[in-house]
């Protein structure tokens, strides 16, 4: 065997070796890819995009939140017989912190949001802040209360990444700045396409305290840089 | 005979005539307003209160929910516009008579006149402005109110959109003897006491925020950015294995 031949083979288990490294890379990013390509947790199928059905038109055809209005049996508020019933009623007071146990979220980052020049709620600049729509109810005042956050960031998930995995039932935890919390429970989970947003059942008046927890859901278009669905999770106060 | 045929074929005519026009008024935009209903400045009421309108064309629906009432006393309630109006809820310099509190005209300069009485059944025009038999008396001093198809005029319907009107709940109990009763007469009709009129809650109607939220930037999205890690790696392995089968063939050549 002489020098070249040697040389030849030494070059030739070098670029077997290499060949093998780059299967390996090449292997690894596609268990990352296919790992990560579950997404964001998205509400159960048959409460995707058939929030028509829940929505019950009034004489006006007009949405009208009142009209999924349930009556709080439950309500630990002393009421007279024959009262008219709203269910426990907080006054005024910006919300400081919250906790959803169940998705295992809890927070003291808060911000104002306002509305858009585009007519539509602004969004938290930070990722990891819940936004509060503080023209609207305190959590815990008549009305819905909105808190908004981010689902993801530009490179993983953010504040409200498992708001998706939220279930009818599940306690939300509200602080607030007069250090009373509001305690809310969800009653349903919904995802809504956002060019055909329910904009009166999610931010028109109920006669309860309510809560509303919007993120983004569906799938994410790249051409706009958005996600196309909102999720919104739809609770009211219990104490 | 005959005239009275055309005269009928006339109207005929007109009536068919009146959806096109009524087609003409539709350009003005829907949409949905809500108001904080919060206590009127300098009448004492402990309460507070939402409501929202939804403007279909020139009919409008109403929700409104409120507490902190005088309970099992009829609450006029209304929504106010005028178009020199302020279109906010008065302040404690509209008490023009410095008798320490607002009457309900006191409070026209910031919200204007009755444009709809948000009465429970019948007529919902200004002229029910005082009809107190067909006013939610606030059960427990809560009200949870709801009407829909009340018919309205364009420049209301307009003004509602634009957030120029203003909802007032009426009725206090200054004295808290649990009923409108007092010396100081109405400033609407002397026949009722000023507690029964003088605005109770008020909130400004303003636009609600409209459509979806951009609540994601996509770095845990199932998207496309996956699709391009899945090329890559893909094209990684494409590589390897070319190469791997060039040095091998290379090998088999040589022997």
């Amino acid at each position: 065997m002489n020098t070249s031949t040697q040389h030849a083979g030494r070059r030739r288990n070098i670029m077997v070796a290499a060949s093998v490294v780059l299967a390996l890379v090449g292997l690894v990013i596609v268990w990352i890819a296919t790992r990560a390509s579950d997404g964001p947790p998205q509400p159960p199928a048959n409460a995707g995009h058939s929030f028509s059905a829940s929505v019950t038109p009034t004489q006006a055809g007009a949405v009208s939140p009142m009209a999924e209005r349930t009556s709080p049996s439950s309500s630990p508020t002393a009421n007279h017989p024959g009262d008219t019933d709203l269910g426990p009623i907080l006054t005024a007071s910006p919300p400081v912190a919250i906790d959803i146990p169940s998705i295992g979220l809890r927070t003291r980052n808060f911000v104002n949001l306002e509305r858009a020049s585009d007519g539509s709620l602004d969004v938290p600049q930070d990722f990891s802040s819940v936004g509060w729509y503080a023209a609207g109810p305190s959590p815990g005042q008549l009305g819905p209360a909105i808190l908004a956050g981010h689902v993801d960031s530009h490179n993983g998930p953010a504040i409200f990444y498992r708001l998706g995995e939220l279930r009818p039932g599940a306690r939300v935890a509200v602080s607030r700045q007069d250090g009373s919390t509001a305690t809310f429970s969800v009653d349903r989970i919904r995802r809504f396409p956002k060019n055909h947003f329910p904009t009166a059942l999610v931010y028109g008046s109920t006669n309860r305290a309510e809560l509303r927890l919007i993120t983004c859901g569906g799938s994410f278009d790249q051409k706009s840089g958005h996600y196309v669905d909102n999720i919104v999770a739809f609770a009211h106060l219990v104490a | 005979m005959r005239t009275s045929h055309k005269l009928a074929s006339l109207a005929l005519g007109s009536a068919a005539l009146l959806p096109v026009l009524g087609a003409g008024t539709a350009f003005a935009a829907d949409g949905n307003v809500n108001a904080n209903l919060k206590p009127v400045a300098l009448n004492g009421v402990n309460g507070s209160g939402m409501a929202s309108v939804a403007v279909k064309g020139t009919t409008i629906t109403v929700t409104m929910a409120a507490n902190g009432l005088l309970a099992g006393s009829p609450h006029a309630a209304h929504i106010h516009f005028g178009a020199d109006a302020r279109h906010e809820c008065p302040i404690i310099t509209d008490d023009s008579n410095k008798d320490g509190h607002l009457n309900t005209t006191e409070g026209g300069p910031a919200y204007g006149p009755v444009v709809v009485s948000l009465t429970k059944t019948g007529d919902t025009s200004a002229a029910s402005t005082l009809a107190v038999d067909r006013f939610d008396t606030a059960k427990g001093g809560k009200i949870s109110y709801e009407r829909g198809s009340i018919k309205v005029t364009q420049t209301v319907a307009d003004a509602i959109v634009a957030g120029k009107s203003v909802v007032v709940i009426h009725g206090v109990d200054y004295n808290e003897n649990g009923k409108y009763d007092g010396a100081t007469k109405s400033d609407l009709a002397p026949t009722l006491p000023t507690e029964a009129t003088d605005p109770a809650l008020c909130g400004a109607l303003s636009a609600m925020p409209t459509g979806g939220m951009q609540t994601g930037a996509g770095g845990a999205s199932s998207g496309t950015s996956d699709e391009g890690r899945l090329a890559l790696g893909g094209g990684l392995i494409l590589v390897a294995a070319g190469s791997g089968v060039y040095s091998v063939r290379r090998n088999r050549a040589r022997s």
